[in-house]
């Protein structure tokens, strides 16, 4: 269990900044994820941290003690791979016990046949039982003599699990980890990830590019873009909270509306941005209301998402109601949405958030010119 | 239509497009194997009118008398001494080229350029450069006696090795090798020429294996603890190049079962000093070609070819055991 400190990471490919100034501290036995489109510089971030790239500038340390100049191998830090990056030579054993060996044994007792014999009993007995109860903890214990070749994908993915986690490090990284699962196995997984992190009350770095792995799975989250990071902060936070408008839009499914204040308030500053969340529009409802025509309806069973455009500039509204307002919304027809003041967020020219007496500010404009 | 007539038509469809290849199959390849095993029991020479059946009389010989035993000697040592060496050496440069930042090119280029090159005019140039008296190889030796540091170095004193008795100060004193006039230094000279023009072909092989490694696995081994670069060979490239070794030993084996070139271009009449490098396929050569005895040059054919079936099998198998390596 460790805390981990960024500190004003520079790195370039080239001409390309991959990472500008980043700073980031990462708390003792948190949950933490590192969530941005890709290119964004969040898995160049983790191995940076893990000790696989070089950094041009800044410093990395592992409970305040800078570790910029360690090797990977020094970090004592767990890594999977969004790969997995099995040894397909070794059966899923000897996969789980190659951190063990590489740590645990000098190098006369790794030599091939000999070593055995040079390792004594107990260190033997050792290995094998940590091996058998990380196994046990994700249920492969049934396929320790298979190779990974005659593995899916999901027992893969619980090998590389099992070879981070057979031994005690200081933090656990993954990259990306349940991209390669397909959509039902993933969201079995996210639960199984986060049940580990409860049993283990160790530091967990999680690199994603989705926000729903970000939301579901993290106890703080460092949403980034362009190498740099916009918020790090709860997922209640980041999403009742956002701190600009690229937060605001990339956490969030369907994506938050954002529209000039303008479209309500004429005569309100026109750079002022508005931004309400699809669950709270709301249908011939609301303290404040917009004429609009219903251009889509998708029916996803347990909730419907409603399109609205605007008649005049095209700008579409996404909304979410419950199913049983279904008939509600013959499309090509005249509505009416609204939404409150509670609900909305105003974002300044440059896009970020503005205070909330700000936005009562507006909105108190907004009622008078009524 | 029944399902049956039209399986029948697609059968005979299958049959007829598959013809061709079939056809040049048995023209080009069955049947020549077919004639040539077919030969291996007469005494048939190219010109005459008749040949007589001869039984195993052929291969008899060819496990009695001295002459083939030299061959099998020469060639299985030709084998031993340079596939080993070709298949070491090849593994090591493409290391090397890997690990090197620029200049890559140049080194790939360096090594390969022996393999594009016509092996007959190299081993002129050997052939060259290796003889006694206006050789530069000997030349070069003999100047070496003469310089205190070359003499320590080469007859090993530096070592702390007696100098007197090392192989370096025996040449200076009674003079260099004849090389490829000595019948204890014509087949290594000739392996050595070998494994020179082998090993870049090999090194190319290994550099498309070691390309095709992923990076995510010398990450793994990184976090997983191996830090030295010997551990890393082991875990990693070593077994992860298993399929291009299989490959490249294979390959190797077959092409020093070939070796013909250096000896037909070295010693055109004999097959070396007392035979020395008298390789298979010269022999089949000068047995068949050359002194028109075309049933035994058919019958070592033979025995080539079962060599070479039997390596294929040996690969094939070595494959088939690693099907995990998806």
């Amino acid at each position: 269990m460790s805390s981990i400190q960024l500190q004003n990471i520079l790195k370039s490919f080239g001409e390309t900044k991959v990472l500008r100034d980043v700073s980031l501290e990462i708390y003792d036995g948190e949950f933490t994820a590192l969530v941005g489109p890709s290119g964004c510089g969040k898995s160049t971030l983790l191995r940076i941290l893990a000790g696989l790239e070089d950094l041009d500038d800044g410093s990395v340390s592992i409970d305040n003690i800078d570790v910029s100049e360690a090797s990977a191998s020094e970090r004592n830090l767990s890594m999977v791979f969004q790969s997995y990056a099995l040894y397909p030579h070794l059966t899923v054993r000897e996969n789980i016990a190659v951190p063990l060996r590489m740590r645990e044994l000098n190098s006369s007792q790794r030599l091939p046949f000999f070593g055995s014999f040079l390792t004594p009993t107990p260190i033997k007995q050792n290995i094998s039982d940590k091996i058998f109860s990380a196994a046990k903890m994700l249920e492969i214990d049934r396929l320790l003599e298979r190779k990974p070749g005659q593995l899916s994908g999901g027992q893969r993915q619980r090998v590389a699990l099992g070879r981070a986690l057979v031994r005690k490090p200081k933090a656990f990284l993954l990259d990306e980890p349940l991209s390669n699962l397909d959509a039902k196995l993933r969201v079995q997984t996210r639960s199984e990830i986060t049940q580990l992190h409860r049993q283990l009350k160790s530091t967990f770095v999680y690199v994603t590019h989705d926000q729903v792995e970000a939301m579901t799975m993290a106890d703080r989250i460092a949403v980034m873009k362009d190498g740099e990071i916009l918020q790090y902060d709860t997922p209640e936070n980041i999403y009742n909270k956002p701190s600009s408008v690229h937060v605001a839009e990339f956490i969030g499914s369907p994506k938050i509306n954002i529209f000039p204040a303008g479209l309500i308030n004429q005569n309100y500053d026109s750079k002022l941005k508005l931004g309400v969340r699809p669950e709270n529009i709301k249908y011939n409802d609301g303290a404040y209301r917009l004429k609009v025509i219903i251009s889509h309806v998708e029916n996803l069973g347990p909730e419907i998402q409603v399109q609205f455009e605007l008649p005049s500039n095209k700008d579409r509204f996404y909304s979410r109601f419950d199913p049983k307002y279904l008939g509600h919304f013959p499309v090509g027809s005249k509505a009416q949405i609204g939404f409150d003041e509670v609900d909305c967020h105003l974002f300044d020219d440059k896009g970020r958030r503005l205070d909330p007496s700000r936005v009562r500010q507006f909105f108190e404009s907004l009622n008078q010119a009524a | 239509m029944t399902s049956n007539t039209n399986h029948k038509r697609q059968t005979r469809s299958a049959w007829m497009m598959l013809s061709p290849a079939i056809l040049l199959m048995i023209v080009i390849l069955i049947l020549p194997i077919l004639i040539a095993f077919g030969l291996s029991f007469t005494d048939y020479g190219l010109g005459n009118k008749a040949f007589d059946f001869v039984g195993i009389e052929n291969y008899e010989r060819i496990f009695t008398r001295s002459t083939y035993k030299k061959m099998f000697t020469a060639t299985a040592t030709y084998s031993v001494v340079v596939v080993p060496f070709s298949v070491g050496l090849g593994l090591g440069a493409a290391l090397l080229i890997q690990s090197v930042q620029s200049g890559r090119d140049l080194y790939k280029t360096i090594y390969f350029l022996p393999v594009m090159a016509s092996l007959l005019a190299m081993a002129i140039v050997w052939e060259f450069m290796l003889h006694p008296t206006i050789g530069v190889i000997n030349d070069s030796l003999q100047r070496g006696c003469d310089s205190p540091f070359v003499y320590g170095l080469l007859s090993g004193s530096w070592y702390g090795l007696n100098p007197q008795v090392s192989w370096y100060a025996n040449g200076c004193l009674n003079g260099f090798p004849l090389w490829l006039g000595d019948r204890d230094y014509a087949l290594w000279t000739i392996c050595f020429i070998g494994i020179w023009q082998s090993f870049g072909f090999n090194m190319v092989l290994y550099l498309a294996g070691l390309t095709s490694i992923s990076r995510d696995l010398y990450n793994a081994a990184e976090i997983d603890g191996v830090s030295s670069a010997w551990e890393r060979f082991r875990l990693v490239t070593w077994p992860m190049l298993g399929p291009t070794t299989v490959f490249v030993v294979t390959i190797t084996i077959i092409r020093s079962f070939q070796v013909f070139d250096t000896v037909e271009a070295i010693f055109p009449d004999s097959g070396g000093p007392g035979k020395s490098a008298y390789v298979m396929m010269f022999a089949i050569y000068e047995k068949g070609i050359k002194q028109n005895l075309l049933g035994t040059g058919a019958a070592i054919t033979v025995i080539f070819l079962l060599f070479v079936v039997v390596i294929t099998l040996i690969q094939r198998w070595l494959i088939d055991r690693r099907t995990h390596y998806s």
